[in-house]
């Protein structure tokens, strides 16, 4: 565990891991996240969702306790609670052969040295590195270094393991193992929170998720129990959606805006697009609980 | 700890960073030892003062080592931000020893002294080695990268901190008797010098030990003051 954090005097439920109370985190005066509250129980997959720079990479890295929340607190139901973290970009310069700085990051967590020995190679050959032994992280490509920083943040089976942006760069072999290997985790009872973009390979097996909007936890959606839909629009200012409460999240693409709406809201959108003269090229739902998407 | 230790110091080695600061530390014990005989404690006296210039240069470019992502991975694989620092600069003061010991054994094997090193001399004068290393340590982490964004002010910083701590008994002098209690804001790098000039190299109860306590202290004030301000900065 590390920075400051309270340990749970007692109270709250049992299958509470972690709660955030009231975080707040502002650079330079500029505030990113506002009193943030939230609680995270064991044994759950968590997504935290939203646009790009909208602060949901900071609070990942407040609740690993690697950056310090400028306001509020966090509490910890164990103090010793293991923590697993993989950034969106794992650093490039590391002068370690893959395996060498697994075991490195194994010694350094305290694993005994009888799991490591099994665990290392296991991990390197179900994300396909262990050809790549014979070279530093540094001189492999991004999607391989990407696969280390996954590697490195699983390896401790941790309490809670936080994954940031974990598909970009992996191949789709990798993403699925990276699937397999979560179910198999929070099988043991880890608690995963994680980021994602423009991919719903998660949204199956998230048990909640929440949408950071102008630095709030704006909305809780239940994914499982809620259609989404995807509309494809042209010709429509960015400015303009961000106001609209209904918009879960945004994407741009070149001229295209990605709109992800509940199905219960899309007609209303739809409405609001054409009433903008914005132009509908496709709407697509995104996911449908217990089915593939259409 | 001690595993992280061991990674850092197994990158260092890989990084090449070590190069610079070692090899001119050689070479001035080469160049300083081109004379012979040498008086000892004097001798020793200097190279530990040229010791705490190189182990400040050895932690400055250790702590540049990590980037920041893996600053902050590497603190959650070892439990606390407290270890991670204090793992590093642990690493810089194994280098140090062993500088500590080359400026220590070269003069020895190359018969540098006109008369042989007793015990008691050699214990002391080891010491101040270390002793002055560990200041140079914990006055480096205050100006590294950690604490100071800019390159400028890290190493600029430093350097000017380094001068004046040297140049302090010249300051001394200048300075109006009311202004003279400003010194002990210096790091003390020469304090341990005029004792250890003046002392036979018999006994070490003829040593005024004090100035040695002082440096220790004084650097453990600083350490602190840098983990604090390191888990501040986060």
């Amino acid at each position: 565990m590390i920075g400051d954090r309270d340990e749970n005097g007692g109270g709250s439920a049992v299958t509470m891991l972690v709660e955030l109370k009231n975080i707040g985190k502002a650079y330079d005066r500029e505030s990113v996240l506002k009193n943030i509250s939230l609680t995270i129980g064991k044994q759950q997959i968590i997504a935290i969702l939203g646009g790009n720079g909208v602060g949901k990479s900071t609070l990942l890295r407040i609740v690993a306790g690697m950056e310090r929340p400028s306001s509020g607190k966090m509490i910890f139901q164990n103090k010793k609670i293991k923590i697993g973290y993989a950034p969106e970009r794992f650093p490039k310069n590391i002068r370690f052969t893959p395996e060498e700085y697994l075991n490195y990051t194994g010694k350094i967590s305290g694993m005994p040295r009888s799991i490591m020995h099994k665990s290392i190679p296991d991990l390197l050959k179900r994300f396909k590195l262990e050809q790549f032994n014979d070279q530093w992280v540094m001189n492999l490509s991004k999607g391989n270094i990407q696969k280390v920083g996954i590697i490195q943040a699983i390896i401790k089976r941790p309490d809670l393991l936080i994954l940031d942006e974990p598909l970009s760069g992996l191949d789709s072999l990798a993403q699925q193992e990276l699937l397999r290997i979560m179910k198999e985790l929070k099988k043991e009872g880890t608690t995963i929170l994680l980021t994602y973009h423009e991919s719903n390979l998660f949204e199956k097996m998230v048990d909640a998720a929440y949408y950071v909007k102008n630095g709030v936890l704006t909305k809780t959606i239940d994914i499982v129990k809620e259609p989404i839909k995807l509309l494809e629009v042209e010709r429509l200012d960015e400015s303009n959606v961000e106001k609209w409460d209904e918009i879960i999240n945004i994407e741009k693409k070149t001229d295209k805006l990605l709109l992800y709406v509940h199905a219960k809201d899309s007609d209303k959108v739809l409405y609001r697009i054409l009433q903008s003269e914005g132009s509908i090229k496709r709407v697509v739902t995104v996911e449908t609980p217990g089915e593939d998407n259409t | 700890m001690k595993n992280l230790i061991k990674y850092t110091l197994h990158d260092y080695i890989r990084s090449h960073k070590y190069f610079p600061p070692i090899s001119t530390f050689i070479i001035i014990i080469f160049v300083f030892y081109t004379y012979t005989p040498n008086p000892i404690i004097d001798s020793y006296a200097v190279t530990a003062v040229v010791l705490y210039i190189i182990s400040a240069w050895v932690c400055l470019s250790m702590l540049q080592l990590d980037p920041p992502v893996q600053r902050q991975l590497m603190a959650i694989h070892v439990g606390s931000w407290n270890r991670y620092y204090l793992s590093k600069l642990v690493s810089v003061l194994v280098i140090s020893i062993i500088l500590s010991a080359f400026a220590f054994l070269y003069p020895i094997v190359f018969k540098m002294f006109s008369e042989p090193v007793t015990f008691t001399t050699g214990l002391v004068t080891f010491a101040n080695h270390i002793i002055l290393s560990i200041l140079g340590i914990s006055l480096a982490s205050l100006f590294s990268k950690v604490i100071m964004k800019s390159t400028i002010n890290s190493f600029g910083g430093l350097t000017l901190t380094i001068v004046l701590s040297l140049a302090a008994v010249g300051i001394e002098r200048v300075l109006p008797p009311f202004l003279k209690n400003i010194l002990w804001i210096l790091p003390p790098a020469t304090i341990t010098q005029i004792p250890l000039l003046d002392w036979n190299g018999r006994h070490i109860d003829n040593l005024a030990l004090f100035p040695f306590i002082w440096v220790i202290i004084y650097s453990f004030i600083i350490t602190f003051l840098f983990l604090q301000l390191a888990k501040r900065l986060r």
